[in-house]
């Protein structure tokens, strides 16, 4: 995608003018909606590239909109580059920032997170030592900390746990999640151009598997919501994708062919 | 050095908690009485055991409470154990706190002493049925040799 | 399929957290979160009634994210543990909320316990 791309050939002269426009200059607003809307394509592109991580297309198509609106407000022709090695890169910054946010208010402060991990490894070493549990104080004796961290520590274990605490400590004890490594078969489907290789497979199905895996991939639907459409259990839903991704990874490779 | 050094040896702290007989109020009754055992240094099996004793009382009771009664909890800390005193006021007149359950078996495992209690209603105007009610010990750690 | 990006609220009281996987063709598994008690009990049987039904040769549940294990907890557990009949099912788990009731009421011997998920699903076991 260049300047020179016919689809968006027509906008680069009025990019050029919107950027020498006063900033109070009436025709902004209609000449940005038109830069905006002209460019439009490329922030849905972009938004698509992030899907699947769980935020709807939606919301990440409205987030990619206002990096674009953003790249347009401050992009300079004079610097040289052209506007979409310099709008991509805010776009996709835009959405980034986006996760980043999200990830935030679901974080455990470090500091609780620590604690965990330091009284899980105290309780260890106590316990072998003693021959029995620890108690808080002796806890707190070992780690060298005051009693009234151990006792708040203690409580946040028994308390709900956040699902960033969760996945933080199993990657802290080194084992892979199964979600990672199921979602690294999605990435690998996403990878090849998945519309051509799964028409053939697609075809092979009975109407209600084809539906699930459309309804996955293309509709880019959670397994509770398909189970919901489609009138059966996640799990089966869960099964039935599994079996799929499983032949399609044997069609799209002879080598790895398993069994 | 345990948080409780500062009360006069030989006398229990007292901590009474009285909520509606409902389950959803059994985590806070549960969150107190792990947090009375922590502060009395007890080892962490004796917490977990304690905590978990607590809610099979309190789940046991509610079972059989009248409806919208209350649930009431008393705990008296010891230095080195803690008794808990549950009742609450039965729905009929023949409930009683049932002793071949699962539960009940567990409660027996998780405690060092546990028993069921029953008070015939007294004349109060208060409430019909009889009050029952659990009471049950837990030792800090190893049981004292 | 289960997404670690994407921050999954945590359960409440009286909710229970269950989320089933088909990681590979041998294993099933149930994941747990939050705190099994009266109030929960019965969608923790629900969930394993409909992993009993799984053909899968091995079905695994993921007790790590549990808080708190009460006796009827433990009642649906044991009972699931004799309808799984002849495919043991695996448990999951290290807090001591879990380990400890079941190692003083002896049902830990009715399951294979291990300390993380990758250990559980391991294709050598």
């Amino acid at each position: 995608m260049t300047a020179a791309d016919p689809e968006y050939g027509h906008l680069a002269p009025l990019l050029t003018e919107y950027a020498s426009l006063a900033p109070d200059d009436p025709r902004r607003d209609a000449m940005r909606d038109e830069l905006v809307t002209g460019y439009l394509p490329v922030a849905q592109h972009i938004a698509r590239r992030f899907a699947g991580r769980g935020e709807p297309l939606d919301d990440l198509v409205q987030v990619a909109t206002v990096g674009l609106i953003n790249a347009v407000d401050r992009f300079s022709p004079e610097r040289g580059a052209d506007f979409f090695s310099f709008a991509v890169p805010t776009i996709s910054g835009e959405i980034r920032r986006h996760f980043r946010d999200l990830g935030w208010s679901m974080r455990v402060p470090r500091r609780l997170k620590d604690l965990h991990v330091a009284i899980n490894g105290a309780v260890s070493s106590l316990s072998q030592g003693l021959g029995r549990a620890p108690k808080p104080t002796e806890i707190a004796e070992h780690l060298g900390v005051p009693l009234s961290e151990v006792l708040e520590g203690l409580e946040a274990s028994e308390a709900y746990r956040s699902s960033s605490l969760d996945e933080m400590l199993s990657s802290e004890q080194g084992s892979a999640t199964v979600g990672e490594l199921v979602g690294a078969a999605d990435a690998e489907l996403d990878r090849v151009d998945s519309r051509q290789a799964l028409r053939p497979i697609l075809a092979e199905l009975d109407e209600r598997e084809r539906t699930i895996v459309l309804l996955r991939f293309f509709g880019n639907m959670t397994q509770t919501q398909i189970a919901e459409k489609v009138g059966i259990s996640q799990m089966h839903v869960s099964r039935l994708l599994a079996q799929t991704l499983d032949r399609l990874r044997n069609r799209m490779d002879p080598d790895t062919r398993v069994g | 050095m345990s948080d409780w050094d500062s009360h006069p040896p030989g006398e229990p702290s007292v901590v009474e908690v009285r909520t509606s007989a409902t389950a959803a109020l059994i985590p806070t009754i549960r969150a107190v009485a792990s947090d009375l055992a922590a502060r009395a240094d007890f080892d962490l099996d004796a917490i977990s055991d304690l905590r978990m004793a607590v809610d099979e009382a309190c789940a046991t009771l509610v079972d059989v409470a009248a409806p919208a009664s209350m649930l009431q909890c008393t705990f008296r800390v010891h230095a080195e154990h803690i008794e808990v005193h549950a009742h609450v006021h039965a729905g009929s007149a023949d409930a009683t706190v049932s002793t071949d359950t699962f539960g009940w078996r567990v409660l027996q495992t998780l405690a060092d002493h546990v028993e069921a209690l029953r008070q015939d209603s007294a004349d109060s105007a208060d409430h019909v049925g009889p009050t029952v009610g659990i009471r049950l010990d837990k030792h800090a750690g190893m049981p004292p040799r | 399929m289960l997404d670690p990006t994407k921050p999954r609220p945590s359960p409440g009281p009286g909710d229970l957290g269950v989320t089933f996987e088909q990681p590979d063709a041998r294993h099933a598994l149930l994941v747990v979160e939050g705190e099994i008690d009266t109030l929960t009990a019965g969608s923790l049987e629900r969930a394993l009634t409909e992993l009993l039904e799984d053909p899968s040769e091995v079905l695994v549940i993921d007790l790590t994210a549990v808080t708190f294990l009460a006796s009827s907890g433990l009642a649906v557990l044991i009972r699931a543990a004799h309808q799984a009949g002849e495919r043991r099912l695996r448990l999951v788990s290290t807090a001591r909320a879990v380990r400890r009731p079941m190692e003083i009421t002896g049902s830990d011997q009715l399951f294979d316990l291990y300390p993380d998920r990758a250990a559980a699903l391991s294709p050598e076991v």
